[in-house]
């Protein structure tokens, strides 16, 4: 089993949700974050107050999905998110030693 | 449901104890069975009041004239039948005991005012019936504060039963224990209190809690959202919404009471018997309003009819100073509203305009005075458009508040966030009514910016206003929701906020708004993270925009040209319905502008604004200027004698302008957001642009105007305008030697200013 984790720009969200639900993955988890890869810093004035902004607003989307389906799932993202420009993100797998579905007990490939 | 069910229910536990009562007598010796031993029903219990689920709460008062184990086995004996069946509460005292216990516990002392008979010996129950009240009175000095005290950890604890999507009932602020609390203030002889106000409030929350335990089968009191649908169908109303929005028109009714009475127990405290103690101090603020007792008051003597500007002029002045409006004048204001008495002309006079706008302005003592506006029914008369959003619910995890109090709040955020904006009586009207199309299927941006239409009228703005206003209500969550969805690198998405915010005025205003709409929503829609999407949005759209928001330079006529060249001193004095406009020509020389703005602040005149050129030797200027309820009547002839006066020797201006402020009455003032100093250069001008966002205050003007001139440079035009309380200066500068000032002179001169600023 892996967790593919991908972080996006904000407003991709919609498009790689729709891509996964097209796709057959039925959950994920959504939260905010910030960072920055490649992009420079760069000065901002917020509130009348400039200050220097080196994290830019993501999102941060994360799948579990069983080992074979892994590959196929990390494409459908990349497609999805991607832009051309800098700041598209960055999509990774980590593997996983175990899920289980709390409703349920399910454990394992079943709590996917 | 109501009274009448409560009170079915309460007798019928009253034949029930009373027969255990009775049987456990058997047990005792003959003579302890006929007096010396009582039961006796407290709090709750003890007023009759009782839901299906609620607890007995019982008080055993004996004489001590039994034996330890006698005691305990009738305690058994009565007690035990109800073991598994009736939840009770129940404590057994001797009335020492009883004086003690109430002494250490408030919630014991609280519990005994509402003591009354089930059964046994009635004088026993009567005697500390007595007691308990007696003790209350006396000791109320000291009991209110604790009261109080545990009335605001509740509080907090428990939130405000208004605005909670799940609230408490009984232990939320505004909900049943409050009412209580009321019932004790006032039997504690301290102040009188109209509790009459509060008998629907009462009756819709004891209904609800009833309803909310039969539906539920539970002891709870907090209304869960799932039970929310389940009450309302239970008390017959068409959805949970309509009964949220009762319950929380009941609660606010609650509040407000509970804290006007905490406000008059501390400004109007009386003595046991009844003298009052502090002498009344009363402060005039002239045009009919006055301060006493830290509340601000209408005069008694004031004809409504004939000022109806009045209510508004006492509002905004009571925002401003962090002060409540008295109770009395918010009730005789609303009497004559609603006799159809004290209308606003239409559309409004300016003055009624500027003191909304300060009102809404004044920050967090803004909402305590909407609030009794709201109370008393004032703010449907001056703005009926309110009604529609009074108390309505927004039930969904977004939403902390009903929508009106989220108006208020985003209307509050907006206050800290005037400096920002170059308009900020747009801002704040806009901030308060940008949700004012809630309420029907309809979108509600769309309803919104329709309706603000007619109501922007009414307030007076002219039609470009009216229009800005439009597109605020229209698109205040544009920015959000387009930060978030689209893409802030492609030009398409820069150029669909273009096509509809027309200028950098609009969109500064835009943007402050969505932030003050998200912060008073709260974090599940709002955060840095959000913040920093819709600055980078904004900022991207501005570096799209030409244009700018300063202020330009008046306009001077070819008569006015003619008379600047001459260099003579002219005064014209044209006196308006509520304003005086006046026009100046005079020679120019450095320090012009304060001797003027110095001139007509020791005449008593409030500067509204001020348009300022130098045309050759003089300077063109025209000055509104508001008088102050103080002022002598002013002519042309005598400002003529004073600024010629002041044109040869203005050091005594700036003496009696400081003699004067230390007069000035010591009134509270509130936290407003700090200055803003900014400076410009402008190339179209040759000149450096400074200008100054700040709260407005006495002799503003002339200090801006003797700051600069102190650092030796040529003010060659000055835009003034007060929005409100707010004021914004703009000065174009040029050295005294001619052209822009140098970054070094301009850091200077912006220092100096903040320094008088602060």
């Amino acid at each position: 089993m892996k967790l593919i984790t991908a972080i996006l720009k904000p407003f991709k969200l919609d498009d790689v949700k729709s891509a996964l639900q097209a796709h057959g993955v039925n959950g994920m988890t959504v939260s905010e974050a910030s960072g920055f890869g490649r992009q420079r810093g760069h000065t901002e004035v917020y509130r009348g107050a400039e200050y220097t902004v080196d994290l830019v607003p993501k999102v941060r989307l994360e799948v579990l999905v069983d080992d074979s389906d892994a590959s196929s799932v990390v494409d459908v993202i990349v497609k999805a998110a991607s832009t051309g420009s800098i700041g598209d993100g960055k999509v990774w797998t980590t593997p996983v030693d175990q899920i289980v579905r709390v409703r349920t007990g399910e454990r394992g490939v079943d709590a996917i | 449901m109501g009274t009448r069910e409560r009170r079915y229910r309460s007798n019928e536990s009253d034949r029930y104890l009373a027969s255990l009562f009775k049987k456990a007598l058997v047990s005792l010796p003959p003579k302890a069975a006929h007096s010396g031993i009582a039961l006796a029903a407290v709090g709750g219990y003890g007023r009759a009041e009782l839901s299906p689920g609620s607890d007995l709460d019982i008080l055993i008062l004996h004489n001590d004239s039994l034996s330890e184990s006698e005691l305990s086995e009738f305690i058994n004996k009565l007690l035990y039948p109800m073991w598994d069946t009736k939840s009770v509460d129940h404590s057994v005292r001797t009335r020492t005991q009883t004086r003690d216990a109430a002494h250490d516990d408030l919630k014991v002392a609280l519990g005994l005012l509402d003591i009354r008979l089930v059964s046994g010996d009635a004088d026993l129950v009567a005697a500390v019936q007595h007691d308990s009240i007696d003790s209350w009175r006396k000791e109320s000095r000291k009991r209110l504060p604790q009261l109080r005290l545990s009335l605001e950890e509740r509080h907090e604890r428990a939130g405000e039963l208004a605005y909670l999507l799940e609230p408490d009932l009984k232990e939320a602020r505004g909900g049943l224990r409050d009412i209580n609390a009321l019932r004790a203030i006032k039997m504690s002889g301290a102040i009188d209190i109209a509790l009459e106000r509060i008998s629907w409030a009462e009756s819709i929350l004891a209904s609800v809690r009833e309803s909310l335990h039969e539906v539920t089968k539970k002891n709870r009191d907090r209304l869960l959202f799932q039970e929310q649908d389940l009450v309302a169908k239970h008390l017959e109303y068409g959805d949970a919404d309509l009964l949220m929005s009762d319950v929380a028109r009941a609660a606010r009714s609650v509040d407000y009471l509970l804290n006007s009475t905490w406000h008059r127990i501390d400004f109007k405290g009386k003595d046991g018997l009844g003298r009052i103690l502090r002498k009344p101090r009363t402060t005039s603020l002239g045009g009919g309003i006055s301060v006493a007792h830290q509340e601000v008051v209408i005069d008694e003597l004031e004809d409504l009819n004939a000022d109806p500007v009045i209510g508004l002029r006492a509002a905004a002045k009571a925002a401003q100073l962090g002060l409540p409006l008295s109770l009395d004048s918010c009730e005789r204001l609303s009497a004559i509203l609603k006799e159809g008495g004290a209308q606003l002309p239409q559309p409004w006079p300016r003055e009624a305009r500027e003191n909304l706008v300060a009102l809404i302005g004044a920050g967090s003592a803004m909402i305590d005075v909407f609030e009794a506006l709201d109370q008393e029914e004032i703010i449907f008369s001056w703005i009926p458009e309110w009604n529609s959003v009074r108390s309505l619910p927004q039930r969904n995890v977004l939403h902390r508040h009903t929508v009106d109090r989220h108006m208020v709040e985003t209307a509050l955020k907006a206050a800290a966030l005037t400096r920002n904006v170059h308009r900020p009586d747009l801002l704040l009207v806009g901030a308060l009514f940008h949700d004012i199309g809630k309420g029907t299927q309809e979108d509600h941006s769309e309803r919104g910016a329709r309706l603000i239409e007619p109501l922007a009228k009414r307030f007076g703005f002219p039609q470009e206003d009216i229009e800005t206003l439009k597109i605020l209500v229209l698109h205040h969550l544009l920015l959000s929701a387009t930060a978030t969805r689209r893409d802030l690198d492609d030009p398409a998405t820069i150029a669909s906020i273009l096509a509809v915010i027309p200028d950098l005025e609009t969109l500064e205003l835009l943007h402050a708004l969505s932030i003050a709409d998200g912060e008073a929503t709260g974090r599940a829609a709002w955060s840095e993270w959000k913040a920093s999407l819709v600055s980078e949005l904004v900022s991207r759209v501005r570096n799209a925009m030409s244009g700018s928001t300063i202020a330009l330079q008046p306009d001077i006529s070819d008569e006015q040209r003619e008379v600047a060249q001459s260099g003579i001193l002219r005064v014209i004095l044209e006196e308006r319905d509520s304003d005086y406009s006046i026009e100046i020509i005079s020679p120019d020389k450095p320090g012009l502008l304060s001797i003027v703005a110095g001139v007509l602040n020791l005449a008593r005149l409030d500067v509204r604004s001020a348009r300022t050129k130098s045309h050759g030797p003089s300077a063109v200027m025209k000055w509104i200027v508001t008088p102050d309820p103080h002022a002598p009547a002013i002519t042309a002839e005598k400002l003529h004698r004073d600024i010629e006066a002041g044109l040869k020797d203005s050091k005594g201006i700036e003496e009696r302008i400081n003699d004067r402020a230390l007069a000035y009455a010591q009134l509270p003032t509130i936290p407003v957001p700090a200055p803003i100093v900014e400076s410009i250069r402008d190339a179209a001008t040759d000149a450096t642009v400074f200008e100054v966002r700040s709260h407005d205050r006495p002799a503003l003007l002339f200090r801006i105007g003797a700051a600069v001139t102190q650092s030796q440079v040529d003010i060659r035009s000055a835009i003034v305008t007060t929005l409100g309380a707010e004021a914004i200066d703009t000065l174009y500068v040029t050295e005294i030697s001619g052209g822009a000032l140098s970054d070094e002179r301009a850091r200077e001169v912006r220092e100096r200013l903040a320094e008088m600023l602060k």
